[in-house]
């Protein structure tokens, strides 16, 4: 029997009616809808009170979306973490497998279901986040990238919270490992990347472009972003994050930070008048933080006004989206049948 | 519908082992045993969700291991514990399944009103599931396994927690069912409710086949089964039985019982007991063919 989308509609359909007439999800909805607005206006006071922050639109936006992402986080597992297991406790799984539906069109009916229902959260979230576009400094482009980036991010945690509610019988424990999981790629990937660095340390040459502090005393600058730069060429014994940091790539708030366009490291300029301008961003400090992982030698200077350009979120949204496939891919299987092995625990019918 | 030599093992519990039977169309098969027998393992693998380790299956002509879809086509399947989408109706349930057989969605509609009807639903087509009795949510069980016309029904103790109206309305279905060319296998408990239904009788204890016969053999068979007299004086109809020396067992408020063999053994006593001027009240079989069998082969076993 071959896979229709008709098929896989069928099933999302179905879950999706199942799951909105909890009415849990519904206040699940408006408690999110709340906090975010909530969240927002206070970002937006905080900045509005800073004297010369330009670009007031910026870090609330950029605050704003890692909230969103961080929540997202802890909300997408509860969606899918017990689709299947669920199911088959409640004894409506194997009544679903003896129809002429397919592995693949109930994995990803039911996956389409969770993701979806994730999804209906993030748009509730956009005329939010749109907000920031009048606050300055915001742009659609940026707005439009970010929030496919998390919709993508979602639909990877809720293939990976399938996967294990199709591999482990108990609910409970479906559900845990779905939140170690994304405790894993989120801190996960920071600790191990702090403990793999550690391991690079050597002595090695660097050619590196460094602020040409002479030029910066003698020089007229009135802005952070024409500092000049001079080659320079020395030995030394130090760690070599280039070699591990696409241990970073597939952190959902370093890809979030990293592909968002029209990025802004902290920078500093001098009006005409003599006040100190400056911009503010959180994303956009984490961008800069992690290019400069992956490319050390292109640090200009401590504030870092100068962007590198080798990012990483391609590698870590690429890895990913890899992972949920694989998850798919795991969760079709263990919804085939007639089964060789009954795991512990699970009772077919 | 056929079962041969079939094996299941789970770990180191033989479950299934050498089963035998079949369960041809147009006759609704009996599946008996004692708990823990196999019926529902042999259930699970005939409805093609458990692969057998030995042993050949065959359901409406294919082989539930090598093309289930070409079963799944053609069986429903109701298994002994099933739940329900509780927050959905009736109607969105069977309109689901009949999308999952892939039924046309013009036709999902006309068929899911069609079942309600069948199986006494109608006036909980839009009620949601949870509302359901116990007795509702079998028979919308039941509604859900033949959504879409079944050759071939499995049911795993179809009959428990139904109220006696839908016991009958349930062995009426599925002699239709039957009637109609559907080969029908039914696992109950209760047999003198399977005694009304079923053509014939799989017995099955340890994981296989103990016997398989018809209810015509059962009825007609050589053996000594239980009848149970009552007569207006039991102290007459006692000392009329030491006297025709007939074997009796056990006297309670529901009469006397005695070792018969068929149908001709009680006429002939029933003669006597009348020609002596026993006032005999009524005088039956105790329990049904069916029964006896299973008591027989159950005791056999000890």
């Amino acid at each position: 029997m071959k896979s229709t989308a008709a098929g896989i509609a069928a099933v999302a359909k179905h879950e999706i009616r199942v799951r909105l007439r909890t009415g849990r999800v519904r206040l699940l909805l408006a408690v999110w809808v709340l906090g975010l607005g909530a969240l927002t206006t206070v970002l937006w006071r905080t900045v509005h009170d800073v004297n010369g922050l330009h670009q007031r639109g910026v870090p609330v936006f950029g605050g704003l979306m890692l909230m969103l992402l961080a929540l997202s986080l802890l909300i997408v597992p509860t969606l899918a973490a017990q689709s299947i297991n669920g199911d088959r406790e409640r004894g409506v799984l194997a009544v679903l497998q003896v129809t002429l539906l397919t592995p693949a069109e109930i994995a990803l009916g039911k996956l389409f279901a969770a993701w979806g229902v994730a999804l209906v959260f993030l748009g509730l979230a956009v005329p939010i986040a749109a907000s920031t576009l009048f606050m300055g400094g915001v742009g659609v482009g940026r707005l439009v990238i970010t929030v496919l980036v998390v919709a993508v991010l979602m639909g990877v945690i809720s293939a990976i919270a399938q996967c294990w509610s199709g591999l482990l019988s108990r609910t409970s424990t479906s559900s845990m490992v779905s939140y170690l999981s994304v405790f894993a790629l989120t801190i996960g990937t920071l600790v191990v990347f702090g403990l793999a660095l550690t391991s690079t340390r050597g002595t090695h040459t660097v050619t590196e472009q460094v602020p040409d502090y002479d030029a910066i005393v003698n020089g007229q600058i009135t802005s952070t972003d024409q500092i000049p730069t001079r080659t320079e060429t020395r030995t030394t014994d130090d760690v070599r994050p280039e070699k591990v940091w696409w241990l970073l790539a597939p952190n959902p708030f370093v890809i979030l930070a990293d592909a968002a366009p029209q990025k802004h490291k902290l920078s500093v300029n001098l009006q005409s008048n003599g006040d100190a301008e400056f911009t503010f961003d959180p994303l956009g400090g984490i961008a800069g933080a992690v290019r400069d992982v992956r490319d050390p030698n292109h640090t200009v200077d401590p504030l870092g006004a100068r962007q590198s350009q080798s990012p990483v979120w391609p590698w870590g949204l690429a890895f990913d989206a890899l992972l949920g496939l694989g998850a798919v891919t795991i969760t079709t299987r263990r919804l085939r049948a007639p089964v060789k092995r009954i795991p512990r625990g699970v009772r077919l019918a | 519908m056929s079962v041969a030599g079939v094996r299941r093992t789970f770990g180191p519990v033989v479950a299934v082992d050498q089963m035998t039977f079949t369960a041809p169309p147009g006759s609704v098969t009996a599946l008996v045993g004692p708990n823990g027998s196999g019926k529902t393992t042999v259930m699970l693998m005939l409805a093609s969700l458990l692969r057998p380790d030995l042993g050949q299956l065959r359901v409406a002509g294919h082989d539930p291991v090598a093309a289930p879809s070409e079963v799944r086509r053609r069986l429903g399947w109701m298994p002994d514990t099933f739940g329900s989408y509780d927050n959905l109706t009736a109607r969105e349930v069977l309109e689901f399944f009949a999308a999952a057989h892939r039924m046309p969605r013009a036709a999902r509609a006309a068929r899911a009103r069609e079942l309600l009807a069948l199986v006494h639903l109608e006036e909980f087509a839009d009620a949601p599931v949870h509302v359901l009795s116990r007795g509702q949510k079998q028979r919308l069980g039941l509604a859900r396994a033949i959504v879409h016309s079944p050759d071939v029904l499995l049911l795993d103790e179809p009959a428990s927690g139904l109220d006696p109206r839908s016991r009958v309305d349930l062995r009426v279905l599925l002699r239709t069912l039957a009637g109609a060319g559907a080969a029908v296998l039914v696992s109950s408990h209760i047999l003198a409710e399977l005694e009304e239904m079923a053509d014939r009788a799989v017995f099955v204890a340890g994981g296989h086949t103990t016997a398989e016969q018809t209810l015509t053999e059962l009825r007609s068979a050589d053996v000594l089964v239980p009848w149970r007299i009552r007569a207006l004086d039991t102290d007459r109809l006692l000392t009329a039985l030491r006297h025709y020396g007939v074997d009796f067992d056990a006297r309670d408020a529901s009469g006397v019982q005695v070792m018969l063999r068929g149908d001709a053994d009680a006429a002939q006593l029933l003669t006597a007991l009348m020609r002596d001027g026993v006032p005999v009240a009524t005088i039956a079989p105790a329990g049904g063919a069916l029964e006896s069998a299973y008591l027989r082969l159950t005791e056999e076993r000890r």
